[in-house]
């Protein structure tokens, strides 16, 4: 009795496997290389052999790709990443009143009160401080982004840099690289930038009360929960599971949503062994020309995505807006 | 005569009154489509960078009529009520496009001012003059111009959802569906109706404008605050989706103001800008839906007389 979450991410695909008691018994982190299709199959290629179809009692998407994901696999409930990481704090501890969550390319704060969220935002249409822009500062000095939070630690004085834009940033890094300070005071100071940019913009305003978890992929970085702590003047918790918060979030919600249909849809795991393509075609039906992504699963066609009109995603959405009413 | 009307800014508020007006004159009308992609990329290929999604939209289309007609009516919305201004891009929105697009053919953009029927009969009579000269004619095509407008009527009011939110912001921004990428339909798909602040009488707008330190210079902030407050301070919603161009001057202010009055009510603000990528929006009011739909139900289990505590504001 295994109940499977799936966080399609835009820099990560990340897929837990809990048991009956919501401990985590599988998990896997696998980077989306863009391609979200090869991301789910791959991770299933893992499991394929070790579990059996009917082990798997439920199933649950979310992440960007979360409608791409849930028509794959066969979810029973897909949903977004708030309530996701907001159910997956809740079930760890229920004193959680915070979440802060940096991903590849969003960063959100989740306000929870009596056990529900309370409020919530979420970086505005620009990406910079996020995961992706910490992956390319990384790659750009040399340094795995695994040693790159290990790396600030060493910092005596952290240099200050600009935070505000990622290209701001990088411009200020690159000077002060050329000045000649030390690596890791300006890794740090990046950190402490980045921290500075997102208590300003998305957690501007917002009553950041302790418990707080810090969670997502950034929360690797043992710099950035240090800035956090800083910057806010108590203890940050990041959660064993950080990275698979959303997945465990989303396991969990799937359980909830089979134990009121009474069967789950999982598709099992021979999709890794399917061969999927996906045709993008420009529809003509009228003057918005939507860029149309059409899935095929061994030459038949099992979903449409990227239409405004419903045109053609409809004709597949039935089963997965049933699966997101929970 | 052909007259090339653009569908952009204002055009969904005041369409009745510019296209009857011009009818009556005896002129040919050709009205751009709905925005669509290939007017979005027009429009922001030939807009000066600096300006907000609906004005870059609007030279889109203009771009699409261009070459259809003989004259282009660009509306220089100066004033619509005594003592209060619209958007400062309003008013030279001609010059903008203007000096924008190559190849326009004679503009029409004569300020337009609705505070008093004389200032209405100045407009009409300039911007008439290239079509007829015939001062008796324009005169009538104006009373019903101003006719045609008294009877419209717009605005959302759903009835019958579960959860109720006020959709608030700057008009073109909720009607343009492609710009705001059909948010009442994604709304309405999640069990969240909307009301929009045409259906929301003045005379419960007014109190809470009134309370303001000053009156607010601007139309669009007057109306947007005193519909929000008034909502909120009723409880007549859950909460308030706020649409907003993204780097919108008045907005800042609006959304400010709003927050101040309405505290801890649940509120998000979606900023719009050139993204066609759904995905965003889409989280953004699954997530505020949930929130609301799990308030509620918490609301009804503990405290029947309990204040919503509960405020959201997400700048996408």
């Amino acid at each position: 009795m295994l109940y499977l979450g799936i966080d399609v991410g835009s820099v990560s695909t990340n897929l837990v496997l809990l048991d009956h008691r919501l401990n985590v018994v599988e998990k896997h982190y696998i980077r989306t290389r863009g391609n979200p299709i090869k991301a789910v199959q791959e991770s299933f290629r893992l499991l394929e052999g070790r579990y059996g179809d009917e082990d798997v009692a439920a199933c649950g998407t979310t992440g960007s790709g979360r409608q791409i994901a849930s028509v794959l696999v066969g979810a029973d409930v897909v949903k977004n990443e708030i309530t996701a990481h907001a159910v997956a704090a809740l079930e760890l501890d229920r004193d959680v009143k915070t979440i802060i969550e940096i991903g590849g390319q969003d960063s959100k704060i989740i306000l929870l009160r009596n056990g529900v969220v309370s409020d919530f935002a979420m970086n505005t249409v620009c990406a910079a401080g996020t995961g992706s822009f910490l992956d390319r500062q990384a790659e750009r000095l040399g340094i795995p982004i695994e040693e790159f939070g290990d790396c600030a630690l060493k910092a005596d004085i952290p240099v200050r840099i600009a935070g505000r834009c990622a290209v701001f940033a990088e411009s200020d890094m690159i000077h002060k690289q050329q000045m000649g300070y030390n690596q890791s005071d300006i890794i740090m100071g990046l950190c402490e930038a980045l921290v500075r940019n997102y208590l300003n913009n998305v957690g501007k305003g917002k009553d950041i009360r302790p418990k707080v978890f810090f969670q997502g992929g950034v929360a690797a970085n043992k710099s950035m929960k240090i800035a956090f702590e800083r910057a806010l003047g108590f203890e940050v918790t990041v959660p064993e599971h950080h990275k698979m918060m959303g997945s465990i979030g989303a396991a969990i919600l799937a359980r909830d949503a089979v134990r009121k249909n009474g069967h789950t849809r999982f598709k099992g795991f021979s999709l890794a062994e399917k061969r999927f393509e996906s045709k993008g075609f420009e529809c003509e039906g009228c003057s918005n020309h939507c860029e149309v992504a059409k899935i095929h699963e061994n030459g038949m066609e099992i979903g449409c995505f990227g239409d405004r009109c419903g045109k053609w995603s409809n004709r597949t959405m039935v089963s997965h807006s049933m699966a997101g009413s929970l | 005569m052909k007259i090339g009307i653009p569908r952009g800014l204002l055009y969904d508020q005041f369409y009745p009154f510019f296209t009857r007006f011009f009818t009556e004159l005896g002129a040919e009308l050709v009205i751009s489509p709905q925005t669509n992609k290939s007017i979005l990329d027009m429009g922001a290929q030939y807009c000066v960078d600096e300006a907000c999604l609906p004005v870059k939209v609007f030279h889109g289309h203009v771009c699409y009529l261009k070459d259809k007609c003989d004259l282009l009516f660009i509306p220089r919305i100066m004033q619509l009520y005594k003592d209060e201004y619209i958007c400062p891009k309003f008013c030279g929105l001609p010059e903008m496009v203007i000096n924008s697009i190559p190849g326009l053919p004679e503009v029409i953009s004569h300020p337009f001012s609705a505070t008093s029927m004389a200032r209405l009969r100045q407009w009409a009579m300039s911007s008439a003059s290239r079509i007829t000269s015939n001062r008796r004619r324009v005169s009538a095509a104006l009373d019903a111009a101003a006719n045609e407008q008294s009877h419209f009527k717009t605005g959302y009011d759903d009835q019958g959802y579960p959860i109720k939110v006020a959709l608030a912001g700057h008009p073109y921004n909720i009607y343009d569906t492609f710009i705001n990428m059909n948010i009442k339909k994604k709304l309405n798909q999640l069990g969240v109706g909307v009301i929009t602040e045409e259906c929301v009488d003045e005379d419960d707008m007014e109190p809470e404008v009134q309370s303001l330190f000053k009156k607010p210079f601007w139309t669009f902030a007057r109306k947007t605050y005193g519909f929000i407050a008034a909502l909120a301070a009723n409880q007549q919603v859950q909460g308030i989706v706020y649409i907003s161009s993204f780097a919108c001057g008045i907005d800042s202010v609006i959304i400010e103001l709003v927050g101040d009055r309405t505290g801890e009510f649940p509120m998000l603000v979606l900023k719009i800008d050139e993204h066609t990528g759904e995905a965003g929006v889409d989280t953004r009011i699954e997530a505020f839906a949930d929130m609301l739909e799990r308030s509620v139900k918490l609301e009804s289990n503990h405290s029947p007389h309990g204040q919503c505590v509960y405020r959201c504001k997400s700048p996408v």
